[in-house]
C-alpha cells in the first residue's frame, strides 16, 4: 500500500457519517528493526479533518510564530482535526478508510511539539 | 577591512544587478506617461523586494533549502506543480525580454539589427553559465551594471531634480491618462521591482555559495542597502523619461528611448557608458533567468541542480536551462516585439507573485528550519501587509489588462 | 529544531505528510538524489488492518511514483516519463528500501551512494545522451 493511497480517503464511522479526509498519518519509531535505520516508522494513527487546505503550512504543529493573522487562519481551519488510532480502522477501500468510532467520539489530535 | 570590501561588493553588485530590461522598459515608459506620479510605488516596489530577498536569503541560508524546495514541501506537489508551471511560463518570457534586450542594445551600438544579435547572445548567455563560476558571474556583471548609474547623473546635471522630487507628490494620473491605465502601470512598475526570479536567484546562490548564518549580516547588507540604492537607478530612469520625454509626447516603444535623456544632458560618452552599462545588467538578468529555470524546475523534483557540481553531476537542471534558453531565442526570432513581451512579463510576474511570496513568509516563520532566526513582530507585520498588497494586486491585473488593453 | 516528541516506548513521533514527504533525499555523500515522491507501507505477517498497524518500508521516488500522486492527466504523463525509460513492461516506481535511511531531518540521508539507485534513471539518461556530448561537460566551471 503507498501512502498516497491513504491521504486524502474519506474517512466513514459506524454510522456511515463522513468524519473528513486523511490529511496526515502519524507515525512512531517503534516497529520492525530495519537494520541500519533501526526500528521502522510503524502508523500509530491517522489525522483526519474537513478542508485540505493549508494543512501542510505548519500551523497546526504549534510553534509557528505567526504571522498572527495566517496562524488564527489555520489554526481554525484545522482546530477540530480529529486523530484515529490504527487500531480503530476496520477497512480500507478505493479512496476511503472506515473506522468503528463514531465521529463524535473521536479525540482531538494531539500537538507533535513540545 | 576585508569584511568592509566584502560588503561594498556586495552592495555594489546588488545595484547593478537589480536593474534589468523590465526595470529599464516600466520605469522609462511610465516616465514619459505619467512622469513621477508613480514614482510611490517604484519606493513600495523595492520595500517588498528587500523583505521577500531578506526571507529567502535567510531561509535558504539556514535551512539550505531554496524556494522551489520550500513550495513543494508547504503546499504539497499538485499545487506546487501549478505553482511551478505559472512560474516557469513567466520566467521564460523574461528570458526572452532579457536576450531580446541585449540584441537590442547591441543593436544600438552596431546598428546591425537585433534579430542577427540574437543567436549569438543566446550562445553567449549559455556559454558563461556553462563555465564561469557562480560567484564570478553574479559579481562581474552586477559590478559593471552600475555603469547605469551614468543616469542618476544626468538627471542631476538636468537640474530638474527639484521639479521632478515635486512632481513624484502628485499621486494622480495626468490629464492625458485614465486611472485603470495609472493602476496598470503601478502593476507592471511593482512587478519589475519585485521580480520573482530575482528571489529564485538569490535563495539558489546561498546555497551554491555556501552561505552560512556567520554570512547573514553581509547579505542582509547587501539587500538591505543595495535593493534601495538600485530603486534609485530605477527612478533616475523614470526621472529621464518624465522631464525630456514626457513634455514632448514621446512615448518609449524601443530601448533607445531609455537612452535619450542620458545622451541629451552627458553627450556620446554618457551614452556609450549608458549602453554599456545596459548590456551588463540586462546580460546579467539574462543568466539569472536562464539560471532560475533550471532552480524552480530542479528544486520542484529534487534533481541535482547547481553550478557548484560540475555539468555531468546535474544533467537535467543544465538541460532544462539550455533548452529554455533556445525556446526563448527562437521565441525571440519570430520578431515578437520586445518590449511588449518585457511588459507583459512583468505584469504576469507581479500577478504571480502571492504563489512565491506567500509560502516563503509562512516558512521565514517556522522555528523548525529557523531556529531562533524567525521573523520578527515587525517584519511579520509588514511582510503580512505586504501579502494582501500582493493578493489584491493579483487579483487587480487581469481585469485591468484587459480594460486598458494592455496599456495601450 | 523543535524537540521531537516521543511516545512511551521512547519512539519518536512524526507525521508522514510533514515530516517525510516531498522531503528531499541526499545521499551519503551529501549528493541529492530526488524528493520522497510517496511513501511504501507494508503490513506485517501480510495481516489485514485493524490487525497489526503496517510501517514504512520503503520510499518511493522518481516519476513512477510522483505521477500517481499527481493524478490526472497530468500524473498519467509524468509515469510515463518512468515507464519508457524502464527496460521491463510495467515497471512499479523506484524503491528505496527504508533499511538505508540513516536520518529523517532537514533531508531525508542515505546510506548509499546514488549510482546504487534506480532513481538515478532518467538523469543517467540525459547524462549520457544530451550533457556528456557537450564539450566542458566534465570540468568544474572555472
Amino acid at each position: 500500500m503507498r501512502l498516497s493511497d491513504l491521504l486524502r480517503a474519506d474517512v466513514l464511522d459506524p454510522n456511515g457519517e463522513n468524519v473528513g479526509q486523511i490529511h496526515d498519518v502519524r507515525l512512531v519509531k517503534d516497529g520492525l528493526d530495519q537494520g541500519l535505520f533501526g526500528p521502522a516508522y510503524r502508523v500509530q494513527g491517522l489525522v483526519v479533518g474537513v478542508g485540505a487546505w493549508g494543512s501542510r503550512l505548519g500551523y497546526d504543529r504549534g510553534g509557528m510564530k505567526g504571522p498572527y493573522p495566517l496562524k488564527k487562519l489555520f489554526q481554525w481551519f484545522h482546530g477540530d482535526a480529529k486523530f484515529v488510532e490504527w487500531s480503530h480502522v476496520t477497512g480500507i477501500g478505493d479512496n476511503v478508510v472506515h473506522v468503528d468510532m463514531a465521529k463524535e467520539e473521536l479525540p482531538a489530535v494531539p500537538m507533535l511539539r513540545q | 577591512m576585508k569584511k568592509l570590501l566584502e560588503i561594498t561588493l556586495g552592495i555594489l553588485t546588488a545595484i547593478g544587478g537589480f536593474v534589468d530590461i523590465g526595470d529599464l522598459v516600466a520605469n522609462a515608459e511610465t516616465g514619459a506617461r505619467f512622469r513621477m506620479s508613480l514614482a510611490w510605488v517604484v519606493v513600495v516596489g523595492v520595500i517588498g523586494i528587500v523583505l521577500y530577498a531578506e526571507m529567502a536569503g535567510r531561509i535558504a541560508t539556514i535551512s539550505k533549502r531554496p524556494v522551489f524546495d520550500v513550495i513543494r514541501e508547504r503546499l504539497g506537489p499538485r499545487l506546487g506543480l501549478v505553482n511551478l508551471v505559472a512560474s516557469f511560463f513567466i520566467n521564460f518570457l523574461t528570458v526572452t525580454a532579457e536576450i531580446a534586450g541585449v540584441a537590442l542594445v547591441l543593436e544600438l551600438a552596431s546598428n546591425v539589427n537585433y534579430l542577427l544579435w540574437i543567436p549569438l547572445v543566446a550562445l553567449m548567455v549559455w556559454m558563461v553559465i556553462w563555465r564561469v563560476r557562480f560567484s564570478a558571474m553574479e559579481k562581474i556583471y552586477g559590478f559593471l551594471g552600475l555603469a547605469l548609474a551614468v543616469a542618476v547623473v544626468a538627471v542631476w546635471k538636468s537640474g530638474q531634480t527639484h521639479a521632478l522630487l515635486v512632481q513624484a507628490t502628485h499621486l494622480h494620473p495626468p490629464a492625458t491618462e485614465s486611472w485603470p491605465r495609472y493602476f496598470y502601470f503601478a502593476i507592471a512598475l511593482l512587478g519589475a521591482a519585485m521580480t520573482p526570479y530575482e528571489v529564485f536567484f538569490f535563495s539558489s546562490g546561498a546555497v551554491e555559495e555556501g552561505w552560512t548564518p556567520s554570512d547573514l549580516m553581509v547579505n542582509r547588507m547587501n539587500v538591505y542597502i543595495g535593493f534601495p540604492l538600485g530603486g534609485i537607478l530605477s527612478l533616475a530612469i523614470m526621472g529621464g523619461a518624465a522631464w525630456l520625454l514626457a513634455p514632448r509626447g514621446i512615448s518609449v516603444d524601443h530601448l533607445s528611448q531609455v537612452a535619450l535623456p542620458v545622451s541629451h544632458v552627458l553627450g556620446k560618452i554618457g551614452l556609450v557608458v549608458f549602453l554599456f552599462g545596459m548590456f551588463m545588467a540586462i546580460f546579467g538578468a539574462a543568466l539569472e533567468t536562464a539560471l532560475s529555470a533550471g532552480y524552480a524546475v530542479g528544486q520542484y523534483f529534487g534533481w541535482q541542480w547547481g553550478k557548484f557540481v560540475r555539468p555531468v553531476e546535474a544533467s537535467r537542471f543544465h538541460l532544462v536551462v539550455l533548452l529554455t534558453i533556445i525556446l526563448a531565442a527562437a521565441l525571440a526570432l519570430t520578431t515578437v516585439d520586445p518590449i511588449k513581451v518585457t511588459e507583459y512579463s512583468i505584469v504576469l510576474a507581479a500577478a504571480a507573485l502571492p504563489l512565491t511570496y506567500f509560502p516563503i513568509l509562512v516558512v521565514a516563520n517556522d522555528p523548525d528550519y529557523m531556529g531562533d532566526k524567525t521573523n520578527s513582530k515587525f517584519s511579520n507585520a509588514l511582510a503580512f501587509i505586504y501579502l494582501l498588497l500582493l493578493i489584491a494586486v493579483s487579483v487587480a491585473t487581469i481585469p485591468l489588462m484587459i480594460v486598458t488593453k494592455a496599456g495601450a | 529544531m523543535g524537540e521531537p516528541l516521543v511516545n512511551e516506548t521512547g519512539g519518536r513521533i512524526i507525521d508522514a505528510g510533514t515530516h517525510l514527504l516531498d522531503r528531499q533525499i541526499s545521499d551519503k555523500d551529501g549528493e541529492l538524489v530526488g524528493k520522497v515522491d510517496d511513501l511504501e507501507l507494508t503490513f506485517p505477517e501480510g495481516g489485514a488492518p485493524g490487525a497489526s498497524p503496517p510501517f514504512v518500508s520503503a520510499i518511493l521516488a522518481g516519476p513512477g511514483a510522483l505521477g500517481p500522486r499527481l493524478g490526472g492527466g497530468v500524473g498519467r504523463v509524468v509515469s510515463g516519463t518512468h515507464a519508457i525509460l524502464h527496460p521491463s513492461t510495467r515497471p512499479g516506481p523506484a524503491r528505496i528500501a527504508f533499511g538505508v535511511v540513516t536520518k529523517v531531518a532537514a533531508n531525508v540521508e542515505l546510506a548509499v551512494s546514488r549510482d546504487e539507485l534506480d532513481v538515478v534513471r532518467v538523469e543517467n539518461w540525459v547524462r549520457e545522451h544530451i550533457i556528456s556530448k557537450i564539450p566542458g561537460a566534465q570540468h568544474a566551471p572555472q
